[in-house]
Order: C-alpha cells, then structure tokens, then sequence
C-alpha cells in the first residue's frame, strides 16, 4: 500500500517501532571521518527520519549496523560453553537497492554455503528493511550493470519528496498505522536509477584462465592491502576466530568472531608459518573473481552488487569497477586473439 | 634626508643597502590569502618598487626597491590588503603599525592537508588577532601536526596540532595496521595485545596516524583539540636552539593566554640596552632563571586535565 | 532453531605418543562417524583453534598427529592424558576408500602430510584383500623427524614402503632423496588403473603429480589432499576458499582433475 507521509508522521511511525527495534539509517556523524575537522556518512540509530541521510552514500554499508565486527561467539570454561544472549530488539534497517541485493548474498552465504549459521540466523530473523528510493545514481555507482537497482524484498520504501515521503509498505501491520494516522493513500513504487554514469561489462567468457593475464601485476604495487574495499562492502562475508584467553592457563576465556579481509596479511597463513596469495595484486584478483566469478559459479548469480564503496573509500584511489571492465582485454590477453 | 628609521621599521618598512631605498613587509598569518590580493602586490611591485616580489622564510612577502618618499603611498595603496588579511591597525591607510612581533607562520594544514589535526590558518589568525601590533620580537609558528613541516621548534612558540586518539574496540578488526604506521611513521606508541592495540599514553603524541590508518574507524579522533607547545627556539648568532617541550596536550586557549603572558613577562624583564629594543625571550630566560618565567607564563592558566607540563626546562643549543 | 555448530564438544585425552621432539600424537575420546582425511577444529589453550587432521581412527577415539610448529600447537603439548580439550568436528570429505578398492594403489605423503592418510594406508594394510599391489613413498627431513615409526615397522610387512630423507645416509631403513625420485621407477601391473594419493607440502604435491602423470597415471586415477587455513570449518569464514572452492567443505580431499584447477 501506497502513502504520502510527512515527517511529523514518519516520527510518530519511528517511535512506534522503539519497542521491538532498534532503527539504523545512514547518519552524518560530526568530525567522524579520519580527516581532522570533516563528517562521515555511515550508519547510526535514528529516531527521526530528519537524522536520515539521503543525498549521499554511507561510506560503510548497512553491514555494519547488521553483523557485528566483532561477536562474541560463546565464553568457555574448561567443560562448558555459554553463548551470550541474542540482542534484546530486531533492527529496522534503512538500505538502498544494491544494499538491499546484497542481503541475499549474506543470506546465501550464512543460512546456505555449508549449514546455517547460528548467529547470523538469530539476527537476521528479526531484521526487517526499508528501502530507499534512489532518485539520482552517484558517481561510482554501477547497480544497473549488476541487476540491483530493482531490489523489492522490502517492508517499506521511503522515496524522499519536496513536501515529505513517498511510502510503498507491502508490510501490513505498519500500512494500518500509516492509515490511522491519516496519511494520505496513493500508489507508490520505489524511485529506481535506471542508468549509472560508471558502466561495467564483464566478458562473457571470463574464466580462471583469466588468472594469468597481466593486469594484476599492476595491483602488486599500487594496492597496499589495508581491506578498507573488504570492510565497506555489503557483501564481503569473511571472518576470523580468536580466542581471548581470561586465565593464565589459558582454559577460561571467550570466543569471538571478527571481520576480515583477503587484502590483508595473515589471511591465508597456515600453521608453520605457510601463506598463500603473497602478492598484493593475487589477492586483488581472488576478490575480484570471488565477486563477479567464484561466487556466481556457486550461487547462480554475482556477488557484488555495484555499490561501488570500494571505489570510494580506496586510499590509492584504485577503482574496482575499472577492474571488471579490464577482465575482457585480459580474457583477449590470455586466450590470444 | 632626514627619515626616523625606529618609526619607518615600526613601520614594516626596512633600512637596506641602499641610501633612501627602502622595502615593505607584508604580513600573511598562517600563510594562507585569497589570490585576489597578489594584483594589489604586483601593482605596488611595479609601480613603487623595482618589480619584483619576495617571498619570505616567515610566508609573508617584501617588495624591494621602494624610494622613501613613496611609503606613505605605499601604505595607501595596502590598505585593502591590511582590511582584507584582518589585520590589526591603529590608523587607516598608515599601513602596519608594528613589525617586532613577526608573522605567524603556518603549514597548509587540515583545509588540505591529511595528516593536519587542526585548521593551522585559523589559529595563525587568532593568534595574530591578539599578539599584534607589537614591538617585542616574537616569533610564533602553528603546524599540523608533529611532522612539523612548518618548523615550529624554531620558534619562541611553537604550536603542533594532536588529536586524541579514541577506540572503539568493537569496530577493531586486528589487522594491526595502526600498530605497524605508529611503530613506522611515529613513536611506536601502540603494541599488539590479544588481537588489539594497547596505546601507551606516555609514548602517544597525538599525531593521528592510527585513526588514519585504520581501516574500520576503530580509532577516531577526539572532539577536543590538543595541541603540543614548545618553547624558545631560535636561531641567530649568540646560541641557537631548538624549541623544549612544554605543554602536551594544551587547548587553544591556555596557549594564547601563555603567549600574551609572555609579553608582560618580557616587558618587565627585557634588557632596557637591548640593540634596537630586541632581545630573543630566551636570553632573557636565561637571565631570570625558568621558575619566574613560568611563575609569568602560566598566570592564570587552566590547562586541560590531560596535559603535560614538562618539568624542569632545559636548553642547551649550539655554543660557538 | 538452528543448530549452533560453532561450539565445541570437551574430549578426554586417552593417550599420547610422542614420535619426534615436535611431533606427537594425540588420542583423543571421539565416538562418531570419521574417515581418514578429515580435520577436527581443536582447542589449544592460551592459543586459540587449529584445524588438525585425523591421523588414525579407533572405536571411541580418533588420533591427531600435533606438529609444533609457531605458537598455534605449542600449548596442547603441555596437556597429558586425562585432561580435556575441546574440538569440534569432524569437518571435510575425508578419503573415501570405496576409490581404491580393489586396485593399485601408490600413497605418497611427505612429513606431516603422512597424517591424513595414516588411516588409509593403515586399513589396506590390514586388508590385502581389498587391493592389489600397494607401494607408500614417505619423506621426511631427517631421521629425527620421521612420524609413526612403529606403523613403518608394521607396513613393512604388508607393503612396499619406501621411506626416505631429505638428506644423509643411507641405511637398511631408509633411503636418500625426495619422493618424486622413486615415482621413475614404480613397479606397477597397469598403471592406467593405479590410483595414487599425494599429501604434502604445495611444491613437494606439484612435482609428485608431475612424477605420477609422466609415469603414466590417469589425472582422475590421482587424490591429493590440500592443506589450507581452515578457520570455521563450516564454509563461512573464508579463509580456505580456493577459485569456487571451499577447501573446509568441497575438500580437503581432491581428485586432480578437480585439485589442478585449485590455483591461488
């Protein structure tokens, strides 16, 4: 169902969901960036939609208010294991369309790819989403190229209009309250981009024999392997375990489960001092492959959705989807035509 | 011709190698100015001057090869640039009324620079806001950072910009980025300690490297801003010396209420023969002992809980 | 609700034998489906977990060979028999010995890499029956270093073994060189139906299959077994994935025609 809300109503909506969640939505968070005296765009709780950031993309995705960086996976004794409780509230997350793609992937990936994941499952159980409509694509976004400027597994979508918001809610119980407060009925879809300043083809026939093509070596220098391109990606799902230890003799401590990046040292170390993908420019090609090869081969369909953070967020400016429109000559490169 | 020369360098105006020649000094607190005051230079250059500009170690600019009798001309011709630079003036189109206390100097800081932890500009202008005109030879710098690109320890006050470093353990992804840039780039502040950086505050100066650094925004910067100040640095022919710590983490604030102090410590104690009323405050330290020039200096001082007054102050420099 | 897989399970240690200053076995209380070729996330106190593969398998226990190697396996050394540690597991395909039944079969293994396939060479061993000829070729640096020493002197007699060092000199026991010096050199009935298993260090694994394939082995015909940095063991953490694979739940165990497209 389909109305047109103004901010005083969406408040009244926001306050209403307190009880049961918490309400996350790209913020401007003062003096946030790592730049002396500038903000950053990334995610917070909300109570009112005026604390909503819609004209700019959130530097981090809607992972950060969705998956912990850091989770305690279960505090140990020498005979026992105890897992902390769930979050006490659901999470109300606000996202846009790529975003909303990417939750698929993390589905894919933690409920399928092996057994659920426990703790995946028990946030992602009271998680609901509201999209937000993109009127206008910014500079690195290519979710057109991908398929993911049409995600529609909402609850609501909020289009941002002069004198308030567009609201589709396919969610019933939240459409009676948008009817009870008298907002008025209109039919209303989500604002889609439909074209992308950045495009990106991506050969048909790529294969691993991409590998050896000679645009990697490129990477070796000009990447420095800080995983920034990991870390604000909506759909880069990998962590480490660590073992933090409370007693001397090491039997008493917790568990927990931290975010990590294949750009960063350490990820493939194995013991005896082994590793794997040294070279800055190997592991650009594994997450380039994981994200538009690996994973389709697996799942069906791309892993990255074209948000296009990666690109933003890169320090030496190394742009990923440029990357993904070099994976054609290197396919010509590598199979000599 | 009879010309005042103590009045024409109060002036800004210099005695040079040439008889009735003189030169013009324009100040530029924090180096930084609107582009569209270099025609009104270039305009005084070629019409009062010999055509040229220099550019000065202290970021101002002197135009050479004035005839005396153009400077009240001169200083007509300033006074946009004087208005528009803010700076202090006693009389309208009588160009600067003081030179002693030099321009404040800055690097570019955080308007461009990444690793700037302050606005460098903006203080050089509060500073120079409260400190001029003055005759008393002070030489204040402002930089970013502990870098110190503008060779700050060089100076009687020397301000560097710090940011104090907070982390959010639960955005910490142990890649251990900031402990390596902090053990590379910096003091090595930051060790590894089960999975997560451990910051030893008495190593830390504040300089920004780890929030820079990480990857997650673990490490942020602090709302307040710190700043290190270092004292009596100087060059010159007697004893030069690099500026002593004094004050780790200080607030803008104490550090313009420590400078202007200083003026009412120098006035009382400055040698009353000093050549041409100059005197570097340090040899005047030397005279007083440090305890009654810190007795001036921090009068009615509050310094933020955190900072560290460095105790005792010693200098020592090149000796000939 | 879903099963929380991430919780180990406390095991009692019923055993340990020590085969090298490093090396040492532990037999650990275990009732449960396993195959050899298997991993086990374990526990190490006052270090964290490390994925350890099935080096033998009893009822009611399953050993695992612990090499000391950095910091990762240090501590389990100081735990003794009686005391607990907590696994989970077992995770991986293991070898299926359906695959070898019946037929030749050629194992080389080098250093600890002889682990995971303890359990195979062990049970065609005690099963003549179940296979044709049966040749290992193990590796090992040094005399020092040589693991499972009292199995040696038992498949001996069951089997052709040919145990060599890296260097030194050679005995009545052991020879001198790598294993893919012996791979020329094979006595085999029909090489095209032999099958072969390669564990081991990746340089040592590339130059025996190498070995293999000149010697005229099918690619299918060979199994090698891919260590990696097995975090989760449950296809989530990523650290183990290799092109589409996921070494933790595809793997460890590969036929070649899969293990070749296995490339870093």
């Amino acid at each position: 169902m389909g109305f047109h809300v103004n901010a005083q109503q969406f408040d009244q909506w926001l306050a209403g969901l307190k009880e049961d969640y918490d309400v996350y939505a790209p913020v401007c968070i003062r003096g946030g960036s790592i730049y002396s005296d500038a903000d950053c765009i990334r995610y917070g709780k909300i109570d009112r939609i005026e604390d909503v950031v819609f004209d700019k993309k959130s530097e981090y995705s809607f992972k950060e208010a969705m998956i912990p960086v850091s989770e305690t996976l279960f505090y140990f004794t020498e005979e026992d294991c105890t897992v902390p409780p769930a979050r006490k509230k659901g999470a109300v997350i606000f996202l846009r369309s790529c975003d909303l793609s990417a939750v698929q992937r993390l589905d894919d990936m933690y409920l399928g790819n092996g057994p659920e994941d426990f703790y995946y499952e028990r946030i992602r159980s009271r998680i609901r989403f509201v999209l937000m409509g993109c009127s206008k694509s910014f500079d690195s976004c290519f979710c057109v190229s991908m398929g993911t400027n049409t995600a529609s597994r909402y609850d609501l979508c909020v289009n941002v209009r002069t004198d308030g918001f567009a609201v589709d809610c396919p969610n019933r119980e939240w459409a009676e309250f948008f009817m009870h407060c008298g907002c008025e009925e209109q039919p209303v879809t989500p604002d889609r981009v439909t074209e992308n300043r950045t495009k990106v083809t991506l050969p048909e026939n790529l294969s691993t024999e991409v590998y050896r093509a000679s645009l990697w070596d490129e990477y070796n220098k000009r990447c420095i392997n800080c995983g920034r391109c990991n870390f604000v990606c909506p759909t880069c799902t990998c962590f480490t375990m660590q073992d933090l230890f409370y007693t001397e003799n090491g039997k008493v401590g917790e568990r927990r489960r931290v975010w990590a990046s294949c750009m960063v040292d350490g990820f493939t170390d194995v013991a005896g001092g082994g590793s794997y993908r040294k070279k800055n420019g190997e592991r650009m090609r594994f997450k380039v492959m994981h994200k538009v090869f690996d994973y389709k081969e697996r799942n069906g369909y791309h892993m990255c959705v074209g948000c296009g953070r990666c690109d933003d967020i890169c320090p030496e400016y190394i742009s990923f989807s440029r990357i993904l429109n070099r994976l054609e000559d290197g396919m010509k490169e590598v199979s000599g035509s | 011709m009879d010309t005042n020369t103590a009045a024409l360098k109060k002036n800004a105006f210099r005695v040079t190698k040439e008889r009735n020649v003189t030169c013009i000094r324009i100040r530029v607190p924090g180096g930084h100015l609107e582009a569209k005051y270099l025609p009104v230079l270039q305009e005084i250059a070629e019409k009062y001057g010999n055509g040229t500009l220099h550019i000065t170690n202290r970021q101002g600019f002197e135009i050479p090869g004035i005839s005396f009798e153009k400077m009240p001309e001169v200083n007509a011709a300033l006074q946009s640039i004087i208005e528009g630079l803010e700076i202090n003036q006693e009389e309208e189109g009588a160009g600067y009324p003081a030179a002693g206390t030099r321009n404040i100097i800055g690097c570019i800081g955080n308007r461009v620079c990444p690793y700037g932890n302050y606005d460098t500009t903006a203080l050089a202008k509060r500073i120079e806001k409260a400190v001029f005109p003055n005759d008393l030879h002070f030489k204040i710098a402002v930089t970013g950072c502990h870098n110190d690109c503008a060779k700050v320890r060089m100076h009687d006050f020397g301000i560097m910009g710090m940011t104090l470093p907070r982390f959010d353990a639960d955005r910490c992804v142990s890649c251990g980025a900031c402990v390596k840039k902090c053990q590379k780039k910096s003091t090595g502040a930051l060790t590894l300690s089960n999975f997560r950086p451990v910051r030893d505050p008495k190593k830390c100066i504040g300089c920004g490297e780890c929030v820079l650094a990480c990857p997650n925004h673990a490490w942020s910067r602090s709302e307040e801003k710190y700043f290190r100040l270092t004292l009596l640095g100087r060059s010159g022919k007697k004893n030069p010396r690099m500026g002593e710590n004094f004050v780790k983490w200080i607030d803008e604030d104490s550090i313009v209420k420590i400078i202007l102090n200083t003026y009412d410590y120098v006035k009382e104690y400055i040698d009353p023969d000093a050549p041409g009323g100059k005197e570097h405050i340090g040899y005047i330290v030397d005279r007083t002992g440090v305890e009654e020039f810190l007795k001036w200096a921090l009068k009615d001082v509050t310094l933020p809980e955190i900072a560290e007054v460095t105790k005792p102050l010693y200098w020592k420099g090149v000796e000939y | 609700m879903t099963q929380n897989r991430y919780l180990p399970f406390p095991s009692r240690i019923l055993d340990v034998i020590k085969h090298t200053d490093i090396e040492y076995t532990f037999r650990m209380e275990f009732s449960g489906e396993v195959k050899p070729g298997q991993f086990f996330e374990v526990s190490i106190p006052k270090y964290g977990e490390a994925p350890i593969s099935v080096s033998g398998i009893g009822e009611n226990y399953v050993d695992l060979t612990i090499r000391r190697v950095g910091k990762v396996t240090n501590e389990v050394f100081e735990h003794y028999t009686g005391d607990t540690l907590l696994m989970r597991g077992p995770y991986g395909n293991g070898f299926d010995l359906d695959n070898y039944r019946g037929k030749e079969l050629v194992i080389i293994a080098g250093g600890t890499g002889v682990s995971p396939v303890r359990g195979v060479i062990s049970w065609f061993g005690d099963h003549p029956e179940e296979r044709k000829g049966m040749t290992i070729i193990t590796g090992f640096k040094s005399e020092k270093d040589i693991l499972f020493k009292e199995d040696f002197r038992r498949w001996r007699n069951q089997m052709n073994v040919i145990l060599t060092l890296d260097a030194g000199e050679e005995t009545e026991d052991h020879k001198i060189g790598l294993v893919t010096k012996f791979i020329p050199d094979l006595e085999l009935a029909d090489v095209s139906l032999a099958q072969a298993i390669v564990v081991g260090p990746p340089a040592m694994m590339r130059f025996s299959v190498q070995g293999l394939l000149a010697r005229g082995f099918k690619e299918e015909n060979i199994w090698v077994s891919h260590e990696r940095k097995m975090c989760c063991g449950l296809g989530k953490c990523g650290h183990c994935k290799i092109g589409d694979t996921y070494v933790c739940l595809d793997g460890p165990v590969f036929n070649y025609t899969k293990g070749k497209t296995l490339i870093d």
